[in-house]
């Protein structure tokens, strides 16, 4: 874990802060954030003008919002990401790289039983301690752990993800799907 | 608040972003209106979070901290109640039993206004008056009574939908975007500092808009235009 460990840092504060107009409090968050919160956008929209015009769109945000961020319902670290990849995940759909309507005609093409897991080669390495969370990822099969980071950390829709795992489409979903429900059950 | 299982799908699906374009903007829609659906996303959030450690970081150009402080917009001014506050504000039997006097409150409005507007010694220099964009009847005046502070008067009751809320807010001409003034609460005046904001301009914008229960989630207006006008000076 190559963050967040050395010092504590209080996000909260600073978003206060933030609500109160302090901008040395937003810059505050930018110089602990920025490139952690770059390198998510840049894994999702791929192109690194994007992503810095995603970290620029979210900082307005951040700023912006800041008063309506109401730490009882969680961190403000937890927020600040949200705001970042929802922005990236918002700039690559609207930027049509997913057509709805041909994973429609492909479900109806797919069986409705979900496959067994094939053999399949982990996509990803989790080099991060990412504490419960990796005990839950360990406990799905590959293809499910697989599914996941894709749509998670690439922003894949789940055609995309069936490409590049040479999966049907449908399976790809009922993935999703059982691994999600996993992760839920084995993280509450 | 749990949301039922379909809800429960569907934010995880947008946490992690499988959803197309329009179904992502649906659920963008309903969040600031529907708490159900918003702790379920957040739950997921905080679910997943982790996994944004597995993307290496990446430094940002030099110049792009100068323009994002470039771009920011003046300070907004926080007459924003805590959302909590807000929150037992609206289910709070002392302010529904305050709301059946609105009535009053209005009449006492109308009847003080001539002499704390136009005679009184420290007599306001502008003068807004805020009408429904395609009505006439004014629903609210807003006075300066120094040049720091703004006050906003109810005319009538306005009748405001069940989680949902008044945002004030003012825009001038060369602005880019309009700053929120806070919360409103139907039929109750309220008085906003401004000496962050730029000096007054004749005029200048302002509005009420609807949005949802803590405000707008954008900090720019989202829902329809309740009353509006422009600034006057009063010479």
């Amino acid at each position: 874990m190559h963050r967040h460990d050395a010092e504590a840092f209080d996000h909260d504060a600073a978003l206060a802060a933030c609500a109160q107009g302090d901008r040395a409090a937003l810059r505050r968050l930018y110089e602990r954030e920025g490139r952690y919160l770059l390198g998510v956008a840049l894994r999702i929209v791929r192109d690194r003008a994007t992503a810095e015009d995603v970290l620029h769109d979210a900082f307005m945000n951040i700023w912006t919002r800041a008063a309506t961020f109401d730490a009882s319902r969680g961190a403000g670290r937890a927020w600040m990401y949200g705001i970042v990849r929802h922005r990236a995940l918002d700039a690559v759909r609207s930027g049509a790289r997913t057509v709805s309507a041909d994973e429609d005609v492909l479900d109806s093409l797919q069986a409705d039983n979900p496959p067994a897991a094939p053999d399949m080669a982990e996509a990803f390495a989790l080099r991060a301690d990412l504490g419960r969370l990796e005990e839950c990822l360990a406990r799905l099969d590959t293809p499910k752990r697989n599914c996941v980071l894709f749509a998670y950390l690439e922003g894949c829709t789940h055609a995309e993800i069936a490409e590049r795992l040479g999966s049907p489409l449908g399976s790809v979903k009922a993935w999703i799907r059982r691994g999600l429900t996993s992760l839920r059950e084995c993280l509450a | 608040m749990t949301a039922p299982d379909d809800d429960d799908e569907l934010a995880a699906d947008y946490v992690l972003g499988t959803l197309p374009a329009e179904r992502r903007r649906a659920v963008q829609a309903r969040l600031p209106v529907d708490a159900a659906l918003r702790a379920a996303v957040d739950a997921w959030e905080a679910r997943l979070l982790p996994l944004t450690a597995l993307a290496e970081p990446v430094e940002p150009s030099a110049a792009l901290w100068a323009r994002i402080e470039n771009a920011l917009p003046p300070a907004p001014v926080r007459a924003f109640m805590k959302a909590s506050l807000w929150r037992n504000w609206w289910g709070s039997l002392v302010f529904w039993r305050a709301a059946a006097a609105t009535g009053f409150v209005a009449a006492s409005a109308i009847a003080f206004l001539p002499s704390t507007g136009l005679f009184a010694p420290a007599a306001p220099r502008y003068m807004v008056v805020l009408v429904a964009p395609n009505g006439t009847a004014p629903g609210w005046v807003v006075q300066t009574s120094s040049a720091s502070t703004l006050r906003l008067v109810p005319l009538g009751a306005t009748a405001v939908p069940e989680q949902r809320s008044l945002q004030f807010w003012t825009k001038a001409d060369d602005w880019n975007a309009p700053v929120s003034l806070g919360l409103v609460q139907p039929g109750r005046s309220l008085e906003v500092k401004i000496d962050r904001l730029p000096p007054l301009v004749p005029n200048q914008l302002f509005e009420i808009t609807l949005e949802p229960h803590n405000g707008s989630p954008t900090g720019r207006p989202t829902g329809p235009i309740l009353y509006i006008g422009r600034l006057v000076k009063l010479s």
